[in-house]
């Protein structure tokens, strides 16, 4: 149902856009996001993500994907960042979905996840009998990986970009989560031989750096929805609970918080749709756009978080109530794809490039 | 929310490439008196150019004047002009906002006698909403017109008025019927008053970084002319609320510190940034480009014929706030005694920041008005 015709056209597709909010919007009960806590995971959603197509969007059709447009799958996952769905949408489609089509590699039925690739990893790669790949070492904050049926990953063999991907009874898991929960699982590589049609060579578009400007993009689309989603709350709360008498919303001082979310939610989204566009029309071209956003998205999590919280008081603070399921996805989100700095430094290398007669066109281009 | 990702069509990209080609050539840069964006100085003949080439009134109707443009096309020329710090005081306020309300308001007479000259930048208007005891309960003003034969004589004193030693006329909010009780918003207009006018004086008030151009206009039974109250009488409450929509929302809202940054980029080439620079830079770029996608999304908004209030508030209440921040920035990261006299413009501009930048987050609507505005909005969804 969740198919579309692979098109370059940079229109929102408002069909998929509704179906994702109302399946989302039905599986993602608070119960069920929180029952996930223990887990970290929901296999009634993912069954149900996965039976409609969704986690394939963005992935060509011919390559075993839903098809669609960078565009549709962004806006997929700022839905989900909304309901805070706890699976591993961003790493089956645009990530791992992206990684094996990119390199030929079949793609399974369920879960994929990646190495994300963290400073203190030891994953190496050595070339073996006919195209075969040996990996061993050890790859950290691999999401879902408990889970996934496969791992793909992006390494070097002979100096070459090349995209393995192994089954997840290959490896050794160790579970760790983020301070979400969501699981961010150590993976062991022992040897694990990729065999030759678990391994290939990527295509040109596809390196080390345009797979980390899709991890920032994945997860600055997931930010914005789950910002959206959490003003919304405030709003809602603050208009509804009463002290002193009155609804809190009244308070110019809570008002401060609510517009300061509000804000940050906007701005996000904002940056995050705008870097979606342009890496769709030409994903090495938005390096700006992609570094601008995950830099936006990061300074607004830390912000709009406090003011959501603050404005909640107690009643934020348990999980019994819905805001933890979004403030601590964005306390997570924050640092995934994005070392302290590294945007930032990106885009003001840029700026840097522009020079002072180009930083205006270079802002308002 | 509204806001919706847009982006300039090939015209709207044309004219950006014209107003950008127009200000290399005719303001390079070193050559005029470069400002903190809409603080800039009042040059009549620079803004004669822009209305020759179109580019004052653009909103406006052609029959007096205007261009019929939109408000996309003029948000792609004023963000030009304040991004160079380009000498705008002049035509600022009756390009944005006087002369749009006239047009809506206005009786046709009205239209006929100030939107050609406005469209010329010729005619500077000034602001007349403030008072003493009147900041942001603006329906508190005691300013008061009373009859008499053939028009009005008006009575009070207007503060904080900036350009009025220059300009030529203002828009005076005033009491045109006693003030009853719980009905606050009733018995304002909103009149046009010359600013030569016999009884009218107007007195320098020095800003904080010593600057002429905030002043005090102080108004003894000066008389106005019945036809020059403007649109209908008693609905001044209504009407101002409008015209501060106009000053919401737009590129004057988050490039007032732009300059600073410009001329600290320009001061740094040919010498590779550290680490800290480059992430200061940045960190601004980033959100100025965030935040100019926003407020162009405002005036789209406002070209698809919706009243994106809310919308506007959100972004000049952040916007101004970003303004701020970015020179705190640049403070914390150079080694800096800003001096006014300095040889150097971007010493001259932090230190006009430093002095100025308090204004910023109060002009046209404190920021805690703002946050009521917005907040009550979010609330209806």
């Amino acid at each position: 149902m969740a198919e579309t015709t692979a098109t370059t056209d940079d229109s929102v597709d408002q069909l998929l856009i509704d179906s994702a909010e109302q399946m989302f919007g039905q599986t993602c009960t608070f119960d069920a996001v929180q029952a996930a806590e223990d887990e970290g995971w929901a296999p009634e959603i993912w069954q149900a993500v996965a039976e409609a197509g969704f986690a394939w969007i963005g992935v060509p059709v011919d390559a075993g994907g839903s098809g669609g447009t960078l565009i549709d799958a962004c806006e997929v996952l700022r839905i989900a960042g909304s309901r805070a769905a706890p699976i591993p949408l961003a790493e089956t489609g645009i990530l791992g979905g992206w990684l094996l089509a990119s390199a030929g590699l079949e793609l399974p039925g369920g879960a994929v996840t990646i190495v994300p690739g963290v400073s203190g990893d030891t994953l190496q790669a050595a070339g073996g009998d006919n195209g075969s790949v040996s990996l061993s070492g050890r790859a950290q904050r691999v999401p879902w990986a408990r889970q996934a049926e496969r791992i793909a990953a992006l390494v070097t063999v002979d100096g070459e970009p090349t995209v393995v991907s192994v089954p997840v009874g290959s490896v050794r898991v160790e579970p760790a989560t983020n301070v979400a929960g969501e699981p961010r699982d150590t993976v062991t590589f022992d040897g694990v031989v990729a065999g030759t049609d678990e391994a290939g060579a990527a295509s040109p578009d596809v390196s080390a750096e345009s797979f980390r400007l899709r991890g920032a993009l994945s997860r600055a689309m997931l930010m914005a929805g789950a910002m959206e989603a959490m003003s919304a709350l405030t709003v809602t709360y603050t208009a509804e609970r009463e002290q002193f008498g009155r609804p809190i919303a009244r308070f110019q001082a809570v008002q401060q918080h609510l517009v300061w979310g509000a804000q940050d939610a906007v701005l996000t989204k904002m940056a995050a749709a705008v870097a979606a566009r342009e890496a769709n029309r030409d994903f090495a071209g938005a390096r700006f756009e992609i570094a601008a956003a995950k830099t936006v998205a990061d300074e607004s999590a830390s912000t709009a978080t406090r003011w959501a919280h603050q404005a909640h008081g107690a009643m934020g603070m348990t999980q019994e109530y819905a805001l933890h399921h979004l403030s601590r996805r964005l306390w997570a989100w924050r640092h995934e794809y994005s070392t302290p700095g590294e945007w930032p430094a990106v885009v003001g290398r840029e700026a840097e490039s522009a020079g002072a007669d180009g930083l205006y066109p270079l802002i308002a281009s | 929310m509204k806001f919706a990702p847009t982006e300039l069509t090939e015209p709207e990209r044309a004219l950006q490439a014209e107003v950008r080609e127009f200000l290399a050539a005719e303001l390079p840069p070193g050559s005029y008196p470069r400002a903190l964006g809409m603080g800039a100085g009042n040059d009549p003949e620079f803004s004669k150019k822009l209305a020759a080439r179109g580019w004052v009134g653009m909103a406006l109707p052609k029959e007096y004047g205007g261009h019929d443009r939109t408000a996309v096309d003029r948000f792609i020329v004023v963000e030009e002009l304040l991004s160079h710090g380009a000498p705008i005081g002049y035509h600022w306020v009756a390009d944005r906002q006087t002369g749009s309300i006239i047009n809506r308001f206005g009786t046709e007479e009205q239209r006929e006698r100030f939107l050609p000259p406005i469209c010329r930048g010729e005619l500077g208007f000034s602001i007349g909403m403030s008072e003493p005891d009147s900041g942001s309960d603006l329906a508190s003003v005691s300013t008061r017109a009373t009859r008499t034969d053939g028009g009005w004589l008006l009575n009070g004193t207007k503060v904080w008025t900036s350009g009025a030693h220059e300009n030529d006329w203002f828009v005076v909010l005033c009491r045109t019927a006693p003030l009853e009780d719980g009905h606050k918003h009733q018995g304002l207009s909103q009149l046009l008053v010359d600013l030569t006018s016999p009884g009218l004086e107007i007195n320098g008030i020095p800003f904080l970084d010593g600057s002429p151009g905030f002043n005090e206009v102080v108004m003894s039974d000066v008389f106005v002319p019945d036809e020059l109250v403007l649109g209908e009488l008693g609905m001044g409450w209504a009407q101002n609320t409008s015209e501060l929509a106009y000053e919401r929302g737009g590129p004057d809202r988050w490039l007032s510190t732009f300059g600073i940054v410009e001329e600290f980029l320009r001061l740094s080439e040919g010498t590779p940034l550290g680490d800290r620079a480059a992430e200061m830079l940045g960190w601004a770029t980033s959100r100025w480009w965030a935040l100019r996608n926003l407020s162009l999304s405002v005036a789209r908004l406002i070209d698809e014929g919706q009243a994106p209030s809310v919308e506007s508030s959100l972004v000049k209440e952040m916007g101004t706030r970003f303004e701020q921040d970015v020179l705190q920035k640049v403070i914390e990261l150079v080694d800096l005694e800003p001096s006014p006299e300095s040889a150097s413009l971007f010493e001259r501009l932090v230190a006009a920041a430093v002095q100025t930048g308090p204004s910023f987050t109060i002009r046209g609507g404190t920021i805690e008005i703002l946050r009521s505005v917005a907040s009550k909005g979010l609330g209806r969804g």
